[in-house]
């Protein structure tokens, strides 16, 4: 079940970056994208644990440079909420294999992939409605902004980072 | 934890970038990674309280008899999304059904059963902890506890099937056992003849002798069989293991000892053991069911260990070996140990060594290089004269090829050849 959505999550992601970069007439940026699937599906047959991040990481850099160069919004989107979820199906199917034995093994993943929609779907409707809503700052206020981003996201991952084991 | 980190890394870049290049939409698409990051925030497993109980179906085995471990998990504290349990099996023993870690989803109130059985070679095992690791459905917060149920299990050594070992101790016991006296009376072995008293048996009367001597009656006398001490001495020197293609010296000698301990103490005779190596483990002289016990557990743990003070024999408390009893050394012996044995004979200890063959058992090991053979004929050699010297100052040996059965090596070593055998030249033991 994982295996076949992971499998569908790679494909959608290629899709929507390979179809944004031609759209914007980028072909040649066509290729590493389809370079980096093959990457990601060779990695996992061959059971290289980096290969995911690295990808993941790669195709997040082709959305934010389509959104750079003006490609399609949605496409671009698209691409990084499935690279998003490949990256963590990725993980949770290694999380399993590493186990000989696993209770209720389809409940799991059930619950899993339910969460998993749940949080896809609201960061990708979050991340319209950030983009559809139109508020004019000045300089000072979006960098006061930014800065208290970035100072409450510091405190919260430290926060993170000191509860996690 | 990295994918926690990661996650935030690559927030922050996205933040960094959408703020330098002024573009919304960039910062806009770390949304998603927040939501996920909130996420794993929001349902974060709290410290799991988890109770633990482990039942072994048996604290003691034999080497090679599967043991089933059970141990069972009960949740006292909230619902646990994902939970990994792992019970940490001791090193050298192997799983063989079952599974010892589990994934799953624990409720409150649930119990998980983990079952399996394990099967290792001759040891003390202590099993104590359990791993637990809950962490969110996303796998980015984690929490670990370790949790003790502790338990302990001893696999003992193997103990083979030996015949009678023959033994000739100066001093005995006054109960009846199988070992020769040096005392006349009832036994089976004629001893002497001496002068009748009134009460003995008719059968006993030395017709022949008494003939000749008119005025006189004559009785012969047999040699009496009793039980005797018996001191075990396991040489537990980190020099006296050699281990070869995953083989160990050391494991031969520890079933030589457990052995001959059943033998003895099944003939009767009051049997102590004394492991010489690291440190000094031993167990008083007793006899019976009991005893063997203890021998056997004291055997499990015995491990080979290196010590400044125990590196010679020489340290060997014969006051813990009753006067002019036996004393069987296991060991592969050493040329520095001959004068401690000799020590040993001095005050009047009967000697019995047996001595598991390095050269022979090193040999198996090495390949057909000339230079190898040439090392292995010298120390054969060596071996050969250490051995004969022994021999010599009285002690019996056995030099045991551990390939071939112990009770084998024994018997042909101590065993009596017979008379027919010996009168046409056979049979002499070089």
């Amino acid at each position: 079940m994982i295996r076949k959505l992971w499998y569908i999550s790679l494909g959608c992601v290629t899709f929507a970056l390979v179809i944004g970069y031609a759209i914007g007439g980028l072909w040649i940026w066509t290729l590493p994208i389809i370079g980096l699937a093959v990457l990601w599906l060779a990695g996992q047959r061959r059971g290289l644990k980096w290969v995911a991040s690295v990808d993941f990481t790669l195709f997040v850099g082709f959305a934010v440079i389509g959104i750079w160069q003006e490609l399609s919004f949605a496409l671009m989107l698209l691409g990084m909420i499935a690279a998003l979820a490949a990256w963590d199906m990725d993980y949770f199917q290694q999380r399993l294999e590493d186990m000989e034995r696993v209770s209720q093994r389809e409940v799991l993943e059930r619950k899993y992939l339910q969460r998993l929609l749940i949080i896809e779907v609201s960061g990708a409707v979050l991340t319209f409605t950030a983009v559809s809503l139109t508020v004019t700052f000045s300089f000072g206020s979006a960098l006061l902004l930014g800065l208290l981003a970035v100072i409450g996201l510091s405190r919260t991952i430290r926060f993170l980072r000191h509860e996690s084991d | 934890m990295r994918r926690l980190l990661f996650l935030s890394v690559l927030v922050y870049v996205l933040l960094i970038l959408g703020l330098a290049t002024a573009n919304g939409v960039i910062i806009a698409f770390s949304i998603p990674l927040v939501i996920h990051l909130a996420a794993a925030l929001f349902f974060a497993p709290q410290n799991p309280q988890l109770q633990v109980i482990r039942t072994l179906n048996a604290d003691r085995v034999s080497q090679g008899v599967p043991v089933t471990i059970s141990v069972s998990i009960t949740n006292h504290g909230p619902h646990l999304e994902e939970v990994m349990l792992e019970d940490v099996v001791p090193d050298g023993l192997e799983v063989m059904e079952g599974i010892s870690h589990v994934r799953c989803e624990m409720s409150s109130g649930q119990s998980i059963l983990l079952e399996y059985s394990v099967r290792g070679i001759r040891g003390r095992y202590l099993f104590h902890d359990i791993r637990v690791s809950a962490s969110d459905r996303l796998g980015l917060f984690h929490r670990q506890v370790v949790l003790h149920a502790p338990a302990h299990l001893t696999i003992l050594p193997h103990v083979s099937w030996l015949r009678r070992v023959s033994i000739r101790p100066l001093q005995t016991h006054g109960y009846a056992g199988p070992v020769p006296a040096r005392i006349g009376g009832s036994g089976v072995d004629f001893f002497g003849v001496r002068a009748y008293q009134a009460g003995d048996p008719m059968r006993w009367i030395n017709w022949r002798l008494s003939a000749r001597h008119p005025h006189a009656f004559f009785t012969n006398e047999f040699e009496q069989e009793r039980i005797a001490d018996v001191g075990l001495i396991l040489d537990a020197r980190l020099r006296s293991e050699v281990r070869v293609n995953g083989q160990s010296l050391f494991e031969h000698a520890v079933h030589a000892t457990a052995s001959l301990a059943n033998v003895f103490l099944n003939d009767g005779n009051r049997v102590g053991l004394l492991v010489y190596g690291g440190y000094l483990d031993w167990i008083f002289p007793g006899y019976g069911k009991l005893q063997r016990e203890r021998i056997l557990q004291a055997l499990a743990r015995a491990e080979p260990g290196e010590s400044m003070i125990f590196d010679k024999l020489e340290y060997i408390p014969t006051r813990f070996f009753p006067a002019r009893s036996q004393i069987v050394l296991i060991s592969p012996l050493w040329v520095e140990d001959l004068p401690i044995l000799i020590r040993l004979r001095a005050r009047g200890y009967q000697l019995l060594v047996i001595s598991q063959d390095p050269v022979s058992f090193e040999a198996q090991g090495l390949g057909s290089d000339p230079k190898a053979s040439l090392a292995m004929r010298i120390a054969r050699l060596e071996r050969t004269l250490l051995l004969r010297k022994a021999h010599q100052i009285g002690i019996q040996i056995v030099n045991w090829q551990v390939d071939q059965s112990f009770d084998h090596a024994v018997h042909s070593a101590l065993g009596r050849i017979p008379l027919w055998f010996r009168a046409v030249g056979l049979g002499l033991r070089g």
